[in-house]
């Protein structure tokens, strides 16, 4: 892949590749020096590529194999073969298809209600789908994940754990109790919650601070192994 | 002016450029720091160590390409385990230009083991909707994908013929940078009771440490520092544990710049 220089060679398919996305990330970080219109060309090169791409592959992947094909497929059905069952069977196509165009409704204002016939519908199964699973995921199994230690204690620092994990659960859930003033034995349980919490922060934030630097070694890596052929 | 007093105005350029040679030296020069196993990757590790030859697990890619560094490495090396085991692998995408990274991420690890497209492995392309997605896999994955990215119907691939919903795959992962996996436990775990396991950005991690707890997936694999474990599990170095060097200086030098901003405050604050 190398060209004799360092660089790996502009001239070859995967080279040029490797040259434009160097020079894109250079000109990215380059506002770490300051805003600057190779910057912004970058970014606004960046979500127009992004945009495009949800675009190309939403209609690729989505629209043509479940929109387009099935219903011209019904239509040739419908008219060559014919027969109530075949308008039946594109009637039952069709209504998806004119549910999802009814959400364009909302680009013409006298007409923007229309939409609300499609969406109520989405909502409807969202709502249906999530609440019992997010009742069994989040709480039920929440729950019984907190309680079930104490059942199975083996040792001393188990038995530490499961109450760690309990007093967690319970100072932190007091702590969101905003119907009491938090003074008093309440003040110092959701006192005990604002630790946790702490704690939690603490943790994301550091987890955090990892997947930046994470992405920052990941450029460099591009840049000093696949551009510069430092790295072997 | 004081040194203090320096320190508050310090142009912020400056510790742009120590983070930069920060994570650039360790880069080059390869130190070879330790990487300890945690035991939400081992888990991962032990589950498919498992599983037997011919066994069927599902990948999807549900994360962009703004995260490729934390996602390459762990991909590769599950898909490296994988592979090695002759496990057979289901890819999909639940995000557009996943769709891309995965296709491109699975052809280019099972070349490594001269796998057979269609046989060993397929990958059904993309669909949006997250849970009708989901849901419907647990129906008929013919349904959700009826042909594969490459336009070929799944009832002519070998492979597809093995699979008609979750009751044929051994386990799911999501490799995402998101709460995606929160929809796989809630809609593929709680309902079909399909095994799941998350490839996750690291700051992603915390939201899963209870789905752990409660039994609701396997096992995890979190950020740079999960990939490095799963490569050394797998003993297949790779650029996450090379990162890792890179990683723990840099958040040497952080340390640092915090502990000489903390000190520079309290000084300021007692000559005042």
């Amino acid at each position: 892949m190398n060209s004799g220089l360092i660089c790996v060679s502009l001239f070859t398919a995967d080279g040029a590749g490797i040259w434009i996305a160097s020079i894109l990330t250079l000109a990215i970080y380059s506002f770490l020096y300051k805003d600057n219109p190779i910057y912004r060309f970058s970014e606004s090169l960046l979500i127009g590529i992004s945009v495009g791409f949800l675009l190309v592959t939403t209609f690729d992947t989505t629209l043509l194999p479940k929109a387009f094909e099935p219903v011209g497929k019904g239509l040739s059905v419908m008219f060559g073969i014919g027969g109530f069952g075949s308008i039946i069977s594109f009637i039952w196509l069709l209504i998806p298809v004119a549910l999802g165009l009814l959400m364009f409704a909302r680009f013409v204002p006298k007409y923007a209600w229309m939409s609300r016939v499609a969406l109520a519908l989405y909502i409807g199964f969202g709502a249906g789908a999530s609440i019992p699973a997010n009742m069994q995921s989040y709480i039920l199994r929440q729950i019984d994940a907190t309680i079930r230690p104490f059942l199975h204690i083996d040792s001393f620092w188990s038995l530490i754990n499961a109450i760690v994990i309990l007093a967690g659960l319970i100072s932190t859930l007091f702590y969101f109790f905003f119907s009491k003033e938090q003074k008093g034995a309440f003040g110092k349980i959701t006192r005990l919650g604002t630790f946790y919490l702490m704690i939690f922060f603490g943790a994301t934030f550091g987890y955090t601070v990892m997947a930046r630097i994470s992405l920052l070694i990941g450029r460099l890596t591009f840049l000093l192994k696949d551009w510069l052929g430092l790295i072997s | 002016m004081s040194i203090w007093e320096k320190a508050k105005t310090l142009d912020r350029r400056i510790i742009f450029l120590f983070m930069f040679l920060g994570v650039g030296l360790p880069l080059l020069a390869k130190i070879g720091l330790p990487v300890s196993v945690t035991d939400d990757v081992r888990n991962v590790y032990n589950y498919i160590e498992k599983l037997e030859p011919g066994d069927i697990v599902l990948v999807s890619y549900d994360h962009d390409t703004g995260t490729l560094p934390e996602m390459i490495p762990m991909s590769d090396a599950i898909l490296r385990h994988l592979f090695k085991k002759d496990i057979r692998v289901v890819g999909m995408a639940l995000r557009a230009e996943g769709n891309g990274i995965g296709r491109q991420n699975i052809r280019r690890t099972s070349a490594e083991f001269d796998k057979t497209e269609g046989t060993d492995y397929v990958f059904l392309g993309f669909r949006p909707e997250i849970t009708a997605a989901i849901l419907g896999l647990g129906t008929s994955f013919e349904k959700v994908f009826p042909k594969d990215d490459r336009g070929i119907p799944v009832g002519e691939l070998p492979l597809m013929n093995e699979v008609s919903n979750y009751n044929d795959v051994k386990l799911v992962i999501s490799v995402t940078d998101d709460d995606t996996p929160v929809y796989w436990v809630n809609y593929a775990n709680a309902r079909f009771k399909v095994k799941v396991v998350a490839g996750l950005t690291a700051v992603m991690a915390t939201t899963f440490f209870p789905f752990i707890d409660s039994g609701q997936m396997v096992g995890m694999v979190a950020g740079l520092k999960g990939a490095a474990e799963y490569e050394k599990l797998i003993k297949t170095p790779g650029r996450a544990a090379r990162g890792m060097d890179a990683q723990s200086i840099a958040h040497l030098v952080m340390i640092g710049f915090i502990i000489i901003g903390n000190v520079a405050f309290i000084m300021r604050r007692r000559g005042k």
